[in-house]
């Protein structure tokens, strides 16, 4: 993406973000929010589940405030140490959300409200780079099947700040995490003994 | 920063409470009596997030736990120097 608002101007808003994000470090530190870099335009971060023992590194958020705030900031999750997108089929997390699942026509309303998980990272196929479906996000708002619900609507509303984007990666990516999951499959054969002579 | 009770000190049925709005803090005088949710709007007036409506905002405290907005501030028990977090909700993915 080129740089085509007064690069002052966004380097200032850059900077501001970033400001707020280390106004607060130590709070956002300990829900497991570390700054790697900041230079313009560029922040890294990376989500470490503080709630777990030992604490894993869940992934990295790698933002892009060129042309900001003419234009929301973009966003991927990354490989923190190394800065590479995940591909959709690597994703540590598909930033799930709980929605009410729709009944069918037809179908009789059960008693009790069903969830599905819906995730807010979206790609038509496991190799293709994933997008946070959420307005504020560069790539978002350049998808053409959000056309109709331009940057305009929500710049105004703070939508496309850092903390507010950090906070959306923390509900939904770090927070519902309980633990490890170990999964075990025993694997059942015949053992034989020494072979006869 | 900080949360105070004023009517320890003379100051009736009123606290100040820090809200950080989308990364940006503002304090708040509220009543005590009140309901929680009635911070939301000084809050977001207070820092010129007029755009959305109250409702696609929620409120936590520090440890990301969502905060109950029909209860009564004295009710929940802030401890001096508390912070809340005002953000704004994911709205519909997809």
């Amino acid at each position: 993406v080129v740089q085509v608002v007064e690069p002052a101007v966004s380097k200032a808003k850059f900077e501001a973000e970033v400001e707020e994000f280390r106004a607060l470090e130590a709070e956002y530190r300990a829900k497991g929010w570390i700054l790697l870099e900041a230079k313009f335009p560029e922040v890294l971060l990376m989500a470490v589940a503080t709630k777990v023992t030992p604490p894993p590194v869940i992934f990295g958020a790698l933002f892009d405030f060129t042309n900001y705030d003419a234009d929301p900031p973009s966003l991927n999750l990354v490989n923190p140490f190394t800065r590479e997108p995940y591909l959709a089929g690597e994703l540590p997390t598909g930033l799930n959300r709980g929605v009410a699942a729709e009944v069918p026509p037809g179908m009789p309303t059960p008693p009790i409200q069903m969830k599905m998980n819906q995730p807010l990272m979206q790609a038509a196929q496991p190799d293709e780079v994933p997008f946070l479906c959420l307005a504020g996000v560069r790539e978002y708002h350049v998808h053409p099947g959000h056309s109709g619900d331009s940057w305009e609507l929500h710049r105004a509303s703070g939508a496309g700040k850092l903390i507010r984007l950090l906070e959306i990666l923390h509900r939904y990516g770090v927070e519902p995490l309980q633990g490890y999951g170990v999964e075990l499959v025993p694997k059942v054969g015949l053992q034989y003994g020494e072979a006869p002579e | 920063m900080q949360a105070a009770a004023k009517d320890e000190h003379g100051g009736g049925n009123k606290i100040d409470i820090t809200v950080i709005v989308n990364g940006t803090p503002t304090h708040v005088e509220a009543n005590l009596n009140a309901p929680l949710k009635t911070v939301i709007p000084k809050a977001l007036e207070q820092t010129g997030n007029t755009g959305q409506p109250v409702e696609n905002w929620e409120l936590r405290d520090a440890r990301g736990v969502e905060l109950p907005l029909e209860n009564k501030i004295r009710d929940l028990n802030f401890e001096p120097g508390v912070q809340l977090f005002l953000n704004l909700k994911a709205g519909v993915g997809g």
